[in-house]
């Protein structure tokens, strides 16, 4: 049994936290305690920190860009924060694509980016 | 005999020793002393796997040099071995049989060699090449605090761009820079997989957070791009690195203005 996922919501944006190594079931409750939670919090922006993960297999990738399409179909907007190197070249040979969702590098960022309406002027540092 | 005694003793980086043919050490000289920690006392009749670490003596390595060296009359191996304290050092390492004139095995003599300079010395120029080649390669320098530009020279191959896309993310988070200038102005030609490597890198860079301007694209490789039918609209393209860096400035809300009429100028 691997770490659970922290759902946090800071002001009204959801901070959803993937443990380093995921199982599938607790990748299939990404979908569900996020879906739920925006919902209940009528959150407007969804930031996913995936920092700490390590290990991404197609099925996390696959539930990642569903779930970013789902808060989108929703009304939010997602945000993946913090992803490492090594999960970004993996992403890529899983040829993962990322739509609407935004990144930013760290999760402090990433609450930033949440509070400014999209297409604004790009502001990154 | 009294000088080779003497030869012996002073022998700086030799260890010269002998050992029963069971592997008992039977004679220590202080050249041996002075590379291994070791007093006569304390090591003649110890066994000589003292000087291997545990791992190979497990496998069996002490017994197999003896053999080899029983069989061919010599046994030759480098490798690290163990000083009295437990520090290692890089070795050189020549175990000769010695036989009576009935070819009885009487023992071995071994020679050790400390080679730990050597190898500091190779490991150093080893990773100084590494670094050279690697820089070479994809050299990736920060322009600005937050930019930082990877100026492409020659073809890219598959080994090339994999590299790129590796060492790019690594500076990226390093530095924390949420911008890269990708310039390839040096590049004299762009085929599809090429392209297709940019465009992935180009990805993965997003992935982590930051943005890739893809500046130096020529006429020559704008045409080649749309002939081939190469989709970089999700990317930011510009002609000129100074366009590209405009717009990496720009990404950063940073703007570039004269210097004022106090002669200081303003970023």
């Amino acid at each position: 049994m691997s770490e659970p996922i922290s759902v946090v919501k800071v002001r009204n944006v959801l901070l959803v936290s993937m443990p380093a190594d995921p199982d599938d079931s607790t990748v299939a409750a990404l979908q569900d305690r996020t879906l739920e939670a925006m919902s209940k919090y009528d959150a407007r922006a969804l930031v996913l920190d995936l920092s700490k993960v390590e290990i991404l297999d197609s099925y996390f990738a696959r539930m990642v860009s569903e779930t970013a399409q789902m808060v989108s179909l929703m009304g939010g907007d997602t945000i993946i924060a913090g992803m490492q190197p090594a999960l970004a070249v993996t992403a890529t040979e899983l040829g993962v694509t990322l739509g609407r969702t935004r990144t930013a590098m760290t999760v402090e960022r990433a609450l930033e980016v949440a509070g400014q309406p999209r297409g604004s002027a790009a502001k990154l540092l | 005999m009294e000088l080779l005694h003497f030869l012996l003793d002073n022998l700086k980086e030799y260890a010269i020793l002998m050992l029963d043919p069971a592997g008992y050490v039977k004679t220590w000289t202080p050249a041996a002393q002075r590379l291994k920690g070791y007093k006569p006392e304390e090591i003649i009749g110890k066994h000589f796997s003292v000087f291997y670490a545990k791992e190979d003596v497990e496998s069996g390595k002490c017994e197999r040099e003896l053999e080899a060296a029983a069989r061919d009359g010599r046994f030759e191996d480098e490798g690290w071995r163990l000083r009295k304290d437990g520090t290692r050092f890089w070795a050189n390492v020549v175990l000769t049989a010695l036989r009576d004139s009935k070819g009885d095995l009487r023992g071995f003599g071994k020679v050790t060699r400390d080679l730990s300079d050597r190898r500091q010395v190779e490991e150093r120029l080893r990773q100084q090449s590494r670094d050279v080649m690697e820089m070479a390669t994809v050299p990736v320098v920060q322009v600005w605090e937050g930019i930082l530009l990877v100026p492409l020279i020659g073809m890219l191959d598959s080994a090339r761009t994999q590299q790129l896309m590796e060492r790019l993310l690594e500076r990226l988070t390093e530095t924390s820079s949420p911008v890269a200038l990708l310039d390839i102005t040096g590049v004299p030609a762009i085929d599809t997989q090429t392209a297709q490597h940019l465009i992935e890198t180009i990805k993965a860079v997003r992935y982590i957070g930051a943005e890739v301007v893809l500046t130096g694209v020529r006429p020559a490789i704008a045409q080649t791009l749309v002939h081939l039918g190469v989709d970089l609209s999700s990317a930011t393209t510009r002609a000129s690195l100074a366009a590209g860096l405009r717009v990496a400035l720009g990404l950063l809300n940073l703007h570039v203005a004269a210097a004022n009429a106090s002669g200081q100028a303003a970023v």
